[in-house]
């Protein structure tokens, strides 16, 4: 008989964790001896408002989030990317990964290949950027390729993306000019409150498992505060596992620049706390940790970054629900579930993203749906319970419309503590979900404050 | 495939429509948890009220959500006015959105905070589980 039991933790996407952080100011110091230029991180603007930073990419590069990729990706990367889904290496990559610069400050910093690049972010030094190639990009056919057409991917895409897709539009809103090459973080950030109790790079997160003794580990995406559907998808998810349901409950919320009426981040992640400190679930089975990315909201190509993320995290099943990190109907509502149980031909998966060569450790567990019923008297599962016409299904719109009507909702959609953190974070911002206000403020302060470090002099110029 | 409008029913609209016909179609949701008024649209007339609101969408459930608050008054105002739920409610709705646009102006930037007590979270959160590295 085969044995059952999962003993460890699975390997990282690409066999080794990328770790890319100098902790020494000696050594930083000697590293940006070597740069010749220094470029201020500026976000991406759409229209006016932030709908990226690149330090949240170089941070997820550099701690490991998104081994094996080690920078800003070359031209041939991207290109097997965008045609195949996969990098040169052979590795499953869905993303282009690329630091973009106008023409205008490329020719003011005059570097090339060859060169080193001193980042800085909030005035102070933040990474290396080793330019090993620099080429142009067309950011229109970049975002076209990146989410896919109904012509080239029918099995999925229903209609073609426009100015309404987010993700569509931080790929239109990319600068012209890709310098590629690794990054180094040189001056580590420190996390600003909240989200400092919930930084889990890849290494930390596999030392704490450790600690906590869990093989067996399901992630749950968020970018929502939790309603009791997510609750019960939670809890029945995680029965998953080998010879008894999973030793851990994994909550990986996105952070980073995100779609006006979305919560902000820190309601996001202090309401799936809430959910361990109110005692829905026990914290010694629940972590909540966070992952800086843009979300693309790109539905299936979403889930291979998250499978990336958290197979890097040590995790060893991911859930995935209908409208899986989608927006609007751009995608089939069930496209991530396809991807997971057949695979996408047209994006390159003959087979499902765990079962092709260069794929994932990572196991799907593919959740149909949630719905409450008053006849069955629980969370039932849609693939269970018959009652139709009399269930309420779950809409984190719909929640929204209640809470912006001023009605607190009631304990069967929301936990009264988790309610109780979204009107915290209200009071703070005094608005309960992000807009524009919002948004420009966050872009200034983002997740992190940098220690002051010194340049060398003859960067001071 | 028609689309959807939810007006939510509270306790100040319940009495509003009492003894109406209307009355009789309120829909309790969430095992009674909440009760709704719903309003079948056709496409064309959903896809006109998502084209009024940078943020309005169709959910997977096909309702239209996260239309301003004021818009949802102001729809049921219409409701009350018109005693339908038909289509003629949507487009009666849509034509008086000029009248609302300083109030969805307001909405995008401020909204009332609930006087609710938060003391009982803010307690917990004083001992986190999870503790900075």
């Amino acid at each position: 008989m085969p044995e059952v039991r999962i003993k460890t933790l699975p390997p990282p996407h690409g066999g080794k964790l990328v770790e890319r952080v100098v902790r020494d100011p000696q050594m930083a110091m000697k590293l940006m001896q070597k740069c010749s230029a220094v470029y201020d991180i500026k976000p991406t603007l759409f229209k006016g408002n932030p709908v990226r930073n690149v330090y949240r990419e170089i941070m997820s590069v550099c701690y490991g989030f998104f081994s094996p990729v080690e920078g800003s990706m070359t031209k041939a990367d991207l290109e097997s990317v965008l045609e195949k889904r996969r990098l040169t290496s052979g590795w499953v990559f869905p993303y282009p990964i690329l630091f973009d610069i106008s023409e205008e400050d490329f020719k003011k910093l005059g570097v090339g290949a060859g060169d080193w690049l001193l980042l800085r972010l909030k005035g102070e030094p933040f990474a290396i950027l080793e330019i090993e190639e620099v080429y142009e990009i067309v950011p229109g056919d970049v975002a076209v390729r990146t989410f896919g057409t109904p012509e080239k991917n029918p099995e999925v895409v229903k209609v073609p993306f426009d100015q309404k897709h987010t993700g569509y539009n931080i790929y239109c809103s990319l600068n012209p000019i890709i310098l590629a090459g690794k990054y180094t973080i040189i001056n580590e950030p420190k996390l600003r409150p909240p989200f400092d109790r919930f930084w889990y790079p890849p290494k930390r997160c596999r030392e704490e498992f450790e600690k906590r003794g869990w093989t067996t580990v399901i992630a749950h995406q968020t970018r929502n505060v939790p309603h009791t559907g997510h609750e019960a998808l939670m809890k029945n998810a995680a029965y998953i596992g080998d010879v008894k349901p999973c030793d851990g409950i994994v909550v990986n919320a996105i952070v980073g620049a995100k779609r006006i009426g979305d919560f902000p981040d820190e309601a996001i992640v202090e309401g799936h706390e809430m959910v361990h400190l109110a005692g829905y679930i026990k914290p010694e089975r629940h972590l909540v940790t966070f992952t800086l990315w843009d979300m693309r909201y790109g539905n299936p190509i979403e889930s291979l970054i998250h499978a990336v993320i958290r197979q890097n995290m040590g995790i060893s099943f991911h859930m995935f629900g209908r409208d899986h990190a989608a927006l609007g109907e751009y995608y089939d509502i069930f496209a991530t579930q396809i991807l997971w149980s057949k695979g996408i031909p047209s994006f390159g998966f003959n087979e499902p993203p765990y079962m092709v060569e260069g794929g994932f450790y990572i196991r799907p567990q593919n959740i149909e749906e949630f719905w409450f019923c008053p006849k069955c008297k629980e969370f039932a599962y849609s693939a269970n319970c018959a009652h139709k016409g009399i269930y309420s299904r779950y809409s984190g719109s719909f929640i929204r419309g209640i809470i912006n009507e001023g009605v607190m909702p009631p304990p069967e959609i929301y936990r009264p503590e988790v309610y109780k953190v979204v009107v915290k974070w209200w009071q703070k911002f005094g608005y309960p979900f992000n807009n524009e206000k919002y948004l420009k403020e966050r872009e200034e302060r983002l997740e992190v404050d940098l220690p002051h470090m010194e340049l060398p002099a003859h960067l001071k110029k | 495939m028609a689309k959807f409008f939810g007006v939510v029913i509270d306790e100040t609209r319940l009495k509003a429509i009492k003894g109406t016909p209307l009355e009789e179609k309120v829909e309790p949701i969430f095992g009674g948890a909440l009760k709704r008024l719903v309003l079948e649209v056709p496409d064309d007339l959903g896809q006109k009220v998502i084209d009024q609101f940078t943020k309005a969408r169709f959910d997977a459930r096909g309702f239209i959500e996260e239309t301003p608050a004021s818009f949802k008054r102001l729809v049921f105002k219409k409701i009350l006015e018109m005693k339908s739920l038909g289509p003629e409610v949507m487009e009666a709705a849509l034509a008086e959105i000029p009248s609302i646009k300083d109030d969805i102006a307001k909405e995008d930037k401020e909204l009332p905070v609930p006087d609710i007590d938060i003391s009982d979270v803010l307690e917990l959160q004083k001992n986190p589980a999870q503790k900075p590295a």
